[in-house]
């Protein structure tokens, strides 16, 4: 098998190409997960390594729905960097990804430390602030196929961030209902509680799940905790934009 | 009249008597026009009257656009709701007596007005809704599997089975009835989410639509009536021994609870 370091850069390079590449699992079907954190954690290591920045991390397969798609009993999550951060109203520049969808989400900004297993209780008392957020989701693989360790190899899709106002955590973000409209227009609905049952259950496993890796959510880092519907492929000439229910709007402009 | 519009309403009429599903009814009626397949509801709708049933309400179906679009049309469809559909809460439904339970999480509005003119604005259905509810309908069909087409549906009085209404009941002023989130769970899984949205757009334009082709067709709301507005999120199936909760924010939650 190739070198974990020599898989890190292929993904990496996709990335920063912004090129399609066959899943790692078809030439090396014995990848396990634990080996795709491994070369997570390098690719992620050459970004840092050119100056971004670590600003938190994601979760991803939150739903029981992408569960059973990706055939998994648990979500997985990726490395959230600076680069990835787009103004919220902007522009997405579809050139820069491979095939971007985007995905209606709620985020939490952190003002204390989460390591390891810590309670419902204790997640809650961490958060300084949530907000609505779409994420871009931009798989280097081919047709947007994977096997489970492929996608935690590539940093499970995390590509851009579009994250609204910050609003106060008093607000319960249970079952907070999420429309993502393409012009204006409907197009995705649902509720946060989509996102493992309560968006809270995906801070709690994100402390968890990186606590396994050495990591810990620091104060000031934010949290994506995860899809709440299906994602949307971004098309050119598209404003796509997302409304939660007592969080406001977030939204962004598709351009070539 | 003519004896396929008979044939049908008979057909169905003795499916949900035996509690043996049936045939479709679109080799009788499929060919013509969807008044045909009211007519027939209308038939089964006099005989249930003539039985002792009270009206009590009007569900409308076919809200979502995705379910639109599955069976080729571009409006809703509707059904009448009788008092032996109303299933008190924390009671045990059969899931047999239901005959091929489905459950959809939605918002209930009870009436405070009679809207008995088809000249209709939203404003009049705004102030003519007393108060709105959280509500689980429970689908069935007389259609043997769910083989339903349009025609099927609408002469089946849209698939009605019975229904749960929350206990919490809300003004509307109080609620968003367009952001509100929905999750229903079953078992402790979500089996399904959505938002008010979903249903048109927004229930209110469900209940509106409604209000006015039941003033059209002679069957007008009244000060009183329960309206199931549509699904707020995808049906999910359910089986003897389930319970199910919808959670609708700023309704409250209702649980529907299944037996044999």
């Amino acid at each position: 098998m190739a070198g974990l370091e020599e898989l890190a850069v292929i993904v990496d390079e996709a990335q920063r190409a912004a090129r399609a590449i066959p899943q790692l699992t078809k030439d090396h079907p014995d990848l396990s997960v634990s080996d795709a954190y491994a070369i997570q954690a390098l690719s992620v290591a050459r970004r840092i390594a050119r100056g971004e920045k670590r600003i938190g991390i994601k979760m991803g397969l939150t739903s029981r729905a992408k569960m059973i798609q990706v055939g998994v009993e648990e979500a997985a999550w990726g490395r959230l960097t600076d680069a990835m951060l787009l103004e919220e109203g902007g522009v997405l520049k579809k050139s820069a990804f491979v095939h971007p969808r985007l995905e209606p989400e709620i985020v939490f900004l952190l003002k204390k430390r989460l390591s390891g297993k810590v309670s419902a209780l204790e997640a809650m008392a961490a958060v300084e602030a949530v907000a609505p957020a779409m994420e871009v989701i931009d798989s280097r693989y081919e047709n947007f196929k994977f096997a489970l360790p492929d996608v935690v190899a590539d940093n499970t899709s995390s590509s851009g961030l579009v994250i609204g106002a910050w609003r106060s955590p008093e607000i319960d973000v249970s079952n907070l209902g999420m429309v993502l409209s393409v012009n204006g227009r409907p197009k995705e609905i649902g509720s946060s509680a989509a996102i493992l049952g309560h968006p809270l259950r995906s801070l709690v496993a994100a402390a968890r799940m990186s606590a396994e890796w050495g990591e810990a959510l620091e104060p000031g880092h934010i949290v994506m905790a995860g899809g709440a519907t299906a994602a949307h492929p971004a098309s050119v000439g598209e404003t796509v934009s997302l409304e939660v229910q007592n969080l406001g709007c977030v939204s962004i402009n598709v351009e070539a | 009249m003519t004896d396929s519009i008979r044939t049908a309403a008979d057909r169905l009429w003795r499916a949900a008597e035996s509690k043996e599903p049936c045939k479709p009814v679109r080799d009788l009626i499929g060919d013509l026009e969807i008044e045909a397949a009211y007519k027939v509801q209308e038939i089964n709708t006099a005989r249930r009257l003539q039985s002792g049933r009270r009206l009590v309400g009007r569900k409308t179906g076919l809200t979502a656009k995705t379910v639109q679009s599955q069976l080729g049309v571009e409006q809703p469809d509707y059904g009448m709701l009788f008092d032996d559909m109303d299933m008190p809460l924390g009671s045990e439904i059969s899931a047999a007596a239901v005959m091929q339970p489905k459950v959809e999480a939605e918002i209930a509005f009870i009436m405070g007005d009679d809207l008995d003119d088809e000249r209709l604005t939203a404003a009049d259905v705004t102030a003519s809704v007393a108060y709105a509810v959280a509500a689980i309908e429970i689908v069935g069909s007389r259609v043997r599997d769910w083989d339903i087409r349009i025609h099927d549906t609408i002469a089946d009085n849209a698939s009605s089975g019975v229904f749960v209404l929350g206990d919490a009941p809300r003004r509307l002023s109080e609620i968003d009835l367009r952001l509100c989130g929905m999750v229903m769970e079953r078992r402790g899984e979500p089996v399904s989410v959505g938002a008010g949205v979903a249903c048109l757009g927004s229930p209110l334009t469900a209940c509106l639509w409604l209000a006015k082709v039941m003033a059209r067709v002679g069957r007008p709301l009244s000060k009183g009536d329960i309206v199931l507005t549509g699904a707020l999120g995808p049906m999910a199936s359910v089986e003897a021994g389930d319970a199910v909760t919808a959670r609708i924010n700023g309704l409250g939650s209702v649980t529907a609870f299944f037996t044999d």
